[in-house]
């Protein structure tokens, strides 16, 4: 359902940014480690409250961190890289 | 209470579940285990309202859902279609002779042997809904790797 979704995140950009682990960050906003490997993969879109949480943490809108993407081919980002 | 104590304590409810299932049986009393069900049911959402170290967010309870609902839908399409059958054969308790004297109607299940089928369908259901949680899990990322 949700792997052919066009919502790309760059939760991934952001822990680098703020040096986090997936653990660091799930223990941070109370979910699994492995709901937020399954968000930066893709294959799991969290709900508006989780994205909300996640976007507050990092301190930024919530659509700096999640982008709706439905002209982009699937698999590549406006700059025509991989998933970010 | 730690989530391994919790797996722990669901392996001793069932054991003893199964114990109270054949002294049930032992003293032909169905109503034993029948409440003995109740109460081991009551006693694991007790136990997991007391886990400190379960996180069960979203992404789960959404594994969940889609597990029940895929395992409702399979089984009952089974189930109707055994209980129609059940009733089909009910039905065959004829009002009036409808064979000719003598010649003994035809049953498909006897009572023990329906019996024997509900127990194969509760055990359908739980392969079922392992087997669907499996599968959502995956689907959902559930055991993938990451480099760190």
């Amino acid at each position: 359902m949700e792997n052919g979704t066009p919502m790309k995140n760059k939760i991934k950009v952001f822990r680098a940014m703020h040096d986090l682990t997936q653990d660091n960050l799930a223990h941070a906003i109370g979910v699994n480690r492995q709901t937020i490997l399954a968000i930066e993969k893709g294959k799991y879109v969290p709900s508006l409250d989780l994205a909300f949480r996640i976007a507050r943490y990092f301190k930024v809108n919530v659509e700096v961190v999640f982008i709706y993407d439905d002209e982009t081919p699937a698999g590549l980002n406006e700059t025509g890289n991989g998933n970010v | 209470m730690k989530k391994n104590t919790f797996y722990l304590l669901i392996g001793c409810i069932a054991i003893a579940l199964v114990c109270t299932f054949w002294y049930s049986d032992e003293i032909h009393s169905p109503l034993l285990i029948m409440g003995g069900f109740i109460v081991a049911v009551a006693l694991i959402f007790y136990a997991l309202s007391k886990v400190t170290d379960l996180i069960q967010d979203e992404r789960d309870i959404k594994i969940t859902e889609l597990a029940m609902t895929r395992t409702m839908l399979v089984f009952w399409v089974i189930f109707c279609t055994f209980s129609i059958g059940a009733v089909a054969q009910m039905l065959q308790v004829p009002s009036f002779p409808r064979l000719p004297p003598g010649q003994r109607t035809v049953t498909l299940l006897s009572p023990r042997l329906m019996g024997f089928v509900q127990l194969g369908f509760l055990c359908l259901m739980i392969f079922l809904y392992v087997g669907f949680r499996i599968y959502y899990a995956r689907k959902y990322g559930e055991w993938d790797t990451d480099e760190e």
